[in-house]
């Protein structure tokens, strides 16, 4: 079976995946209590003809299963719906907060392969030593410390009592300087950085301690192997084998544990967005589900789904790609 | 009028225009008599700051600040429209009202010349308005844009409309004259209801117009909207043809959100906003103590309430059980332990600040009719009334109305009845269970804590809390009362004479006292922080006029 074949079976597996995710999701908020018009409007003074009419608006008068068919109708067309508490096009809603999101998800995934692939390789050749010791505890902090917690104490320390960096939002670098008052692109790229650098941590933290406690077995399992053994009697210089041979053969658990552990950072997105106050879809769903936006809640919950569905795809192929002794499905 | 959410602070606004809008809250509280070191309530007056000018004006002139607020806009601009407080704070710097807010809740003309001239038992009203006055676009306000700003909520069928159902017509005398005809009388009119923003009939012609209007509004106040990014940002730029005194210091202001409380109160001690609405009451201290930020206190119209199941089948029908569970606990104390910071109690079913206006006599009230702590009367009053295995549910939103709620349990536990239980809950499942439960069954809950904001007048606690017509849509008591009861709340809603409108209210409170369909909790104040080098800022009761930059009563600058 060809790679391509493959790709295609595994985008196939996936359509149910979404089918169930759609409806599992649909009925589950349908289900919820409480009337997203009647929250709109709460304590006003409201016609009855005004909640019937927003009601009409919406298709909220019909029943269940109709809107739900209706609803996927228009997906396929590409129409997520309107959200009700916003007014505005899920997809326009959803186009606007997925670029904090993408970018807040990918530096944190950034600063966690760049932090934990060194300190796994560190802790794994010095095992046992006093630097081994730290980066374990380390990793053990930062997998028992949720993000949000990580995100307030950062905040006190970095942008409270040093005053170094700012405490909240983000700087967008697609953005014109004017908009911020910048001087030029230098400095909307420093600016940027800085407040990116404490939701990234905060959120890459996770992430990273994950990875280095993998990565750090992997290695010590790879540096044990035959190969390096035989590597080492034929007198490979040990930074020849480290690189050239224990390395490789140690990223292949690394490259699963991103693909699967993409809904763990969209997850800690949530609350790390809310934290930073990043309008991103985190907070967008966190607000949907408090408002009963059935259609907005709809919308990020297909837009997750099949990123997560992608993101594991991806990591499918990506493994049997780097792997030549992954097959794609054929028999020995 | 809106109550206020669980995720949200004060959501929605009563009615759109400038000063007749209001917020409301939801929650209520209560204590126990005895077992708390209950902190000193704050007073807001002694937060009332000095006015401050500025040493050199032209610096002021090129200030600029940016003010948090606690919760994400609707972006609804347009006050016909518009019903969150959010996007009203910003609206109301665009546009000028027909009559504003003083530094309290007591109208003054600001379009209009001076106050209208009353015809026909209250049912005509006469407006004069200043001539010269300028929209953003070049056009003079004339009287033709007052009365369509009054006929557009039915023209338009706004969300706000319930608000002025009662506008009959609205008719241009002259330029500068316009009468406005009312359906029937209408007892908040003078005090609230009249108080529109004034929109140009020019920009709003089309649907497509409106929509435009909407996110890029055009008014004639003493800002010029100018660069809005959707949930994110919206500024607002000095009008330099601003037609009225004080002409504002500010040269921008920029609105900006952040609901996290906790991330809030970071951004003004990191210093990385130039003030934050609402401050919670465990950070007050910690503010208040902090040499390079200023708090901001005032009183609101606020309203907390614990409400009674008053079906036949619920034991809370009865009267003497009511004041039983209210005799239980005491509502001061809870206050003081609690929100010492941020609310006071209340002793009557409205705030205050609201009976500034009236002068209803709230401390003989407290005196005589409201239920303190008195445990030997509580057993009393409950012992035969009720069984001895009695489970009450108290059900109200998790936060510190949860907090009462579980207060109140506890001494229901403590007097015997060990079956009550406070239960919360998100607010959609709450207000399904009680507010929009057409049945609820003794089960269902035998009390729930919600609130209410209104303003000057009783009207919008009485008639949206009270009357047997708002049973399912703003509360589930079922209280029948007396045979005069919801009459005389219609009837003073539908009256011009004040005096007669007093009457009327003194029996309906003095009755919600004595029978307590509900017990009047207590109120939230305003707060707000700011760098201590933004002068002049003042808060005011009602949310959405917060931050106000530039009125009679404060020209906001920053001195940095």
């Amino acid at each position: 079976m060809g790679l391509l074949r493959y790709t295609a079976g595994r985008v196939v597996q996936a359509i149910p995946v979404l089918i169930g995710i759609t409806v599992i999701t649909f009925i589950l908020a349908n289900l919820a209590p409480g009337d997203p018009v009647r929250l709109m409007l709460q304590g006003q003074e409201v016609n009855q003809e005004v909640i019937a009419r927003i009601e009409r608006q919406y298709g909220l008068h019909r029943p269940l299963h109709e809107r739900y068919l209706t609803y996927m109708g228009n997906v396929l067309q590409g129409d997520l719906g309107h959200s009700i508490h916003r007014d505005r096009p899920v997809t326009a809603l959803l186009a606007q907060r997925a670029g904090p999101t993408l970018m807040l998800v990918l530096s944190a995934y950034a600063f966690a392969l760049a932090t934990a692939i060194p300190l796994g390789i560190i802790a794994a050749t010095r095992r046992n030593e006093p630097t081994d010791h730290v980066s374990r505890i380390v990793a053990l902090i930062g997998v028992s410390t949720p993000s949000f917690w990580i995100g307030i104490v950062l905040i006190l320390i970095f942008a409270i009592q040093l005053g170094w960096l700012p405490s909240s939002g983000l700087v967008y670098p697609w953005r014109s300087p004017d908009q911020y008052g910048y001087s030029g692109y230098p400095e909307l790229a420093y600016q940027t950085i800085r407040h990116l650098l404490l939701p990234m941590i905060a959120l890459g933290t996770l992430q990273m301690a994950t990875l280095m406690r993998v990565e750090r077995t992997q290695m010590i399992e790879s540096l044990q192997g035959e190969y390096v053994k035989l590597a080492r009697a034929y007198g490979v210089p040990e930074r020849t084998i480290l690189r050239k041979h224990a390395f490789q053969v140690a990223q292949l658990p690394i490259i699963t544990i991103i693909g699967l552990n993409l809904s763990t950072a969209l997850g800690g997105a949530v609350l790390t967005e809310y934290v930073f106050n990043i309008n991103g879809i985190g907070r967008l769903f966190l607000e949907a589900i408090q408002s009963l936006d059935y259609q907005l809640i709809m919308g990020i919950t297909i837009v997750i789904g099949t990123m997560f569905v992608v993101g594991v795809i991806i990591t499918d192929i990506s493994y049997a790609y780097i792997d030549p002794r992954v097959t794609y499905g054929e028999h020995d | 009028m809106v109550r206020k959410s669980p995720y949200v602070t004060r959501r929605r606004v009563l009615a759109s225009g400038t000063a007749a809008s209001a917020v409301a809250l939801a929650g209520c509280i209560g204590g126990d008599g005895d077992d708390d070191d209950g902190d000193e309530l704050i007073d807001p007056s002694d937060y009332d700051y000095e006015r401050e000018e500025p040493d050199d004006e032209e610096a002021a002139r090129q200030s600029t600040i940016e003010y948090t607020q606690e919760l994400e806009r609707d972006e609804d601009f347009d006050p016909i429209h518009s019903n969150d407080a959010y996007s009203v704070q910003v609206s109301n710097l665009v546009f000028d009202g027909l009559y504003e807010w003083d530094d309290g809740l007591g109208l003054e003309p600001k379009v209009a010349t001076d106050m209208p001239d009353v015809e026909r038992d209250g049912t005509r009203y006469l407006y004069e308005i200043n001539e010269g006055i300028e929209f953003h676009n070049g056009e003079e306000l004339t009287a033709s844009d007052v009365a369509h700003s009054f006929m557009a909520f039915q023209e338009e069928d706004s969300v706000n409309l319930a608000q002025y159902e009662m506008v009959d017509s609205a008719e241009v005398i002259d330029d500068y004259q316009v009468q406005v005809d009312l359906a029937y009388p209408y007892g908040p009119w003078e005090l609230q209801t009249m108080a529109i923003s004034v929109v140009p009939e020019s920009e709003r012609e089309s649907e497509s117009d409106r929509e435009e209007f909407n996110t890029n509004p055009v008014g004639s106040g003493p800002f010029v909207f100018s660069d809005f990014e959707f949930n994110e940002y919206v500024t607002l730029e000095r009008n330099e043809n601003y037609w009225d005194e004080p002409q504002p210091y500010l040269q921008e202001i920029t609105f900006v959100d952040n609901v996290d409380a906790a991330s809030r109160i970071g951004e003004i001690r990191a210093g990385d906003t130039d003030a934050i609405a609402d401050v919670p009451n465990d950070d007050w201290s910690e503010l208040e103590d902090d040499d390079g930020i200023r708090v901001h206190i005032s009183e609101s119209p606020s309203y907390m309430h614990l409400t009674f199941n008053c079906r036949d089948d619920a034991p809370t029908s009865d009267p003497d059980v009511r004041r039983g569970i209210c005799h239980t606990f005491s509502m001061t104390d809870f206050v003081e332990s609690r929100l010492p910071n941020v609310a006071q109690p209340l002793s009557a079913p409205i705030p205050p600040i609201t009976n500034e206006q009236w002068d209803f006599p709230l401390d003989d009230w407290q005196e005589e009719y409201y239920p303190g702590y008195d445990p030997d009367q509580a057993e009393e009053l409950l012992n035969g009334a009720v069984d001895d295995d009695w489970s009450p549910t108290i059900v109200a939103p998790g936060d510190h109305r949860g907090d009462l709620a579980e207060r109140i349990v506890t001494r229901l536990n403590e007097i015997g009845y060990d079956g009550a239980q406070a239960e919360t809950l998100d607010f959609g499942t709450l207000l399904d269970r009680t507010v929009y439960n057409e049945e609820p069954s003794p089960d269902d809950f035998q009390a729930y804590l919600l609130g209410w904001t209104g303003g000057p007048d009783p009207d919008a606690y009485l008639y949206n809390l009270y009357h047997e017509s708002q049973t399912g849509i703003n509360q589930a008591h079922f209280y029948e009362g007396s045979d005069s009861f919801h009459d005389d709340i219609a009837e003073a809603r539908e009256l011009a004479d004040q005096e007669e409108r007093y009457a009327l209210y003194e029996g309906v409170m003095v009755e919600i006292l004595e029978e307590l369909p509900s017990l009047p909790a207590y109120s939230f104040h305003n707060t707000m922080a700011s760098r201590d080098y933004v002068k002049d800022l003042h808060a005011h009761p009602m949310v959405q006029q917060n931050p106000r930059v530039v009125s009679e009563y404060g020209n906001v600058w920053t001195d940095n």
